[in-house]
């Protein structure tokens, strides 16, 4: 079937496209240069153009998910709606149902989320839901930071071995990259301590959160895989944790990235996500303050990180992360109930419900610290639009964060209204920033980057022959001021137009029309067999011994995965 | 002022769902926009009419002009008065869950018994139910730990488990007997019990008051002592009688209140095997 859209106007940051009017022509799910006479027309002029979104980082599947459902029920009630001749019946606001998730980010023109944390052992059940989200394609990275083979590894800084790990395991659970939380970190949790800093150890383990880090990155390079090492450093959430920050990041910059095809996609050797849980000064929560400007201007000054916000929504929602000790530490403030979970030998996890209330200091002075980072960093091609949902909002709050990052005045009124804590204004610069993004930009952080962060070519982007993933948003650019009229654009951008994926309408007009399965992004590193058989023979001994699974039913085998797409790489060197 | 009377047809073995057949939505409704409208039950929608013959009769402003009247047999209509705001709500008959869930205004009266969760986290408005209800009345949804914040509960009847469980506002006036664990986890408010009550009421409260007039089974630990007092005025209301006043629950550093009738719970008195018919000594036992 062949489509054109006629008449939009275009923004494609990837090929340099910023509010052009013009067509884009799509077939048989690919985008294509032009069509034939019978192709069906979509009259879009004047209409915001974009290619569809792609989260960097979300949580969207997983056992952590489930557990989220099950003892927040209160969560689940919100956003409920009957079923429709296309959709199921929705619910749930901070961590909605499969199917939810699935309708919610086709409805805001994404196509494809990262889901940003995998524990191997619990990889299947991953996969299984991902196999009831519908209409989005995702990519999920396994959790590495503290597996105690690759604490081991680094430990004896065996980085050969360390990637041919990697590689099997990618394999093994159908993963796309690397995520390491809060290295070392949840590992000391598992004897109820944690980790302080980029130099400190785990219990038992004569290794640092340095070593690991460093190593991870020196294998990821060395395998040649699409995305980078996607960090959550340590202390999230501390005051005083700007410092680790800079310190992990700055630690990894003379590590060559690899020259392989599919890293060559990528500017980045890290990505830092939800860098504002990661932005703070001071030594508590009373002399917390802004470390935004530190960080921002530390992006600004090195191109071999990239990194994603995790911007506070000033909702109430869930937060839930492989960082178990920072849940601990979260329950402790807060006193609300609290899920603890031990992945043996591999991770760790937690999930406390949070309240961000702008009433609030501390929510506040996050809300205030993520757009700061937003409006100081210069090269929007380093950060991405995130929520790190649902730990810091909804994803489905984007919307409302593009209309703050499009408004200034709309920034301000919120500060001198007092619709935020006066905190905003006291312990950072947002009141003193006036810069406003404009769609392209907004293009480029919600989809653009996200996709070259990833390492994607074939979405992201409107080139021919790129997957026909599309959003058409009911605003026209030339007759509307965004500053003016913030409400204006996230209305716009909660309900796109058109969401289109692999040539696929599945939303118009804001309703879902159509549905599809999801498809799973794995990596398949090649030539590597030998080394990962090495490998696997030395780890089994271990695994046999201590894991409370079989072998045979660790692995995520072929019919757990929903419609794969395998990306093949070359590994260096072969 | 507009009397809308839904005249129950049959009884449904699926629940209906209400919570769209509120004052504050329908107040302008005639009698043909309720036969175009279709009624959630289970998993689809039917015609509302299918169920009630429904007669309107006046007209209505506001929803604080509309009184809706509910005959029959209401087992199976679930959110009666679910988020109104205002108006008035006569249930001849039971009620199904939720009723009154979360209102804030206007007046709902049963006839009758209610399943759980009446009054539900409602922040304003009354419910009077001359039945009993089930568990969780005036308590919070389930996993939610904020429930009823204001307004006014009465139950002739009996109240089942959990009644005002995470209680953050509001009276709940129980007259007959009650069920375990009432006021559990509540953070202010008050709940009265005129029966007796089953154990443990108060469990982890932080703050708020409980007066139970009957016999209590079996008091928590974490509950100590305070004083014996004659006729309290416990959020401005007094109460007739001597009480032995607890603070708890302690396990949490609560500041809560409950107030048990000396005369029917002297066993309870620490002082109780020293003295037959005076608590004077209690001031001295208190602390040991």
């Amino acid at each position: 079937m062949e489509y054109i859209l006629k008449n939009g106007i275009v923004y494609d940051p990837a090929n340099e496209i910023k509010g052009e009017k013009k067509d884009v022509c799509f077939k048989d799910g690919k985008i294509v240069e032009d069509v034939s006479a019978a192709a069906k027309e979509i009259d879009v002029t004047d209409k915001i153009v974009m290619p569809a979104g792609v989260d960097t980082h979300a949580h969207v599947a997983g056992p952590k998910l489930v557990l989220g459902r099950l003892y927040r029920p209160e969560d689940s009630r919100r956003g409920v709606t009957q079923k429709t001749k296309n959709e199921r019946g929705e619910s749930g606001f901070s961590i909605p149902s499969c199917p939810t998730t699935g309708y919610r980010y086709s409805r805001m023109g994404y196509g494809t989320v990262c889901e940003a944390a995998m524990p191997p052992l619990e990889a299947k059940h991953t996969h299984e839901e991902i196999c009831i989200i519908p209409n989005i394609d995702i990519n999920p990275l396994t959790l590495f930071g503290n597996n105690w083979f690759i604490l081991e590894m680094a430990r004896e800084n065996k980085i050969d071995e360390m990637a041919a790990f990697i590689s099997a395991w990618l394999k093994i659970t159908k993963g796309y990259g690397v995520k390491i939380v809060n290295p070392c970190g949840s590992e000391a949790w598992g004897w109820g301590m944690n980790v302080h800093g980029y130099d400190d150890k785990p219990p038992y383990f004569d290794v640092t959160s340095r070593e690991v880090v460093r190593a991870l990155a020196k294998a990821n390079e060395k395998l040649g895989l699409p995305h980078s090492i996607h960090i959550h450093p340590n202390d999230l959430g501390h005051p005083g944790n700007t410092n680790t920050t800079i310190e992990t990041l700055d630690s990894l910059k003379d590590i060559v990235k690899s020259n392989s095809k599919a890293a060559s996609v990528r500017d980045q050797i890290v990505h830092c996500t939800h860098m504002q849980f990661h932005s703070y000064t001071g030594t508590n929560w009373r002399d917390a303050g802004s470390g935004a400007e530190e960080v921002a201007k530390f992006l600004n000054h090195n191109k071999h990180v990239t990194g994603d916000i995790g911007q506070v929504t000033l909702d109430e929602t869930t937060t839930m992360t492989a960082d178990a000790p920072m849940e601990y530490d979260l329950y402790q403030l807060s006193g609300l109930k609290w899920v603890n979970a031990d992945i043996e030998c591999e991770t760790a996890a937690g999930i406390i419900p949070c309240i961000y209330s702008p009433k609030t200091p501390v929510s506040t002075l996050q809300w205030a610290i993520g757009l700061e980072l937003f409006l100081l960093t210069k090269d929007p091609w380093q950060i991405n639009l995130t929520t790190d949902h649902p730990n810091a909002g909804p994803f489905t709050r984007y919307p409302r964060i593009i209309s703050w990052l499009m408004s200034a005045p709309k920034r301000i009124s919120m500060i001198e209204n007092g619709e935020v804590h006066n905190w905003a204004e006291k312990r950072t610069s947002l009141a003193t920033l006036d810069r406003e993004y404009d769609f392209y930009d907004i293009a480029t952080i919600t989809r653009a980057s996200n996709a070259r962060v990833h390492g994607f070519t074939d979405r992201g982007n409107l080139s021919v022959g790129s997957n026909a993933d599309i959003a058409v948003y009911d605003l026209e650019p030339n007759n509307f001021d965004p500053s003016k009229d913030p409400e204006a654009v996230e209305k716009a951008f909660s309900r796109a137009k058109y969401t289109i994926k692999d040539g696929q309408i599945m939303v118009q007009d804001g309703e879902i029309v159509s549905t599809k399965p999801s498809q799973v992004l794995w990596t398949n590193v090649k030539g590597i067999e030998d080394q990962e058989k090495a490998v696997l023979d030395q780890v089994m001994p271990f695994f046999t011994q201590y894991y409370s699974v079989k072998w045979e039913n660790y692995k995520v085998h072929d019919h757990f995965l929903s419609n794969p797409i395998r990306v093949d790489v070359e590994m260096e060197g072969k | 002022m507009k009397t809308i009377t839904f005249d129950v047809k049959k009884r449904n073995q699926i629940a209906l769902e209400m919570d769209e057949v509120i004052p504050d939505k329908i107040y302008s409704w005639e009698a043909e926009d309720f036969d175009k409208y279709a009624v959630p039950v289970g998993n689809s929608r039917f015609p509302i009419t299918d169920f009630f013959d429904i007669t309107v009769e006046g007209t209505a402003d506001s929803p604080a002009e509309v009184k809706m009247i509910f005959n029959g047999d209401c087992g199976r209509v679930k959110y009666i008065g679910n988020k109104m705001s205002a108006g008035e709500i006569i249930v001849n008959g039971d009620a199904d869950l939720h009723v009154g869930a979360e209102m804030s205004g206007g007046a709902i009266t049963v006839h009758g018994n209610c399943e759980a969760h009446a009054g539900r986290e409602m922040t304003g408005g009354t419910l009077e139910i001359f039945g009993n209800t089930k568990e969780f009345t005036g308590a919070s949804y389930i996993g939610e730990w904020r429930g009823m914040r204001g307004g006014k509960i009465t139950v002739h009847g009996n109240a089942g488990k959990q009644c005002g469980e995470c209680l953050v506002g509001g009276h709940i006036h129980v007259k007959g007997d009650c069920d375990i664990l009432a006021g559990i986890h509540m953070r202010k408010g008050l709940i009265e019990i005129d029966g007796n009550v089953n154990r443990w009421p108060g469990g982890q409260m932080k703050n708020g008051n409980i007066i139970i007039r009957g016999r209590l089974g079996r008091l928590l630990e974490g509950f100590v002592e305070e004083e014996i007092v004659t006729n309290p005025v416990i959020n401005g209301i007094e109460f007739d009688g001597t009480f032995i006043k607890y603070k708890g629950d302690i396990a949490l550093k609560g500041k809560g209140h409950l107030y048990i009738d000396a005369e029917k719970n002297r066993d309870k008195l620490s002082a109780w095997e020293d003295e037959d018919d005076e608590y004077i000594s209690l001031g001295d036992n208190r602390l040991r």
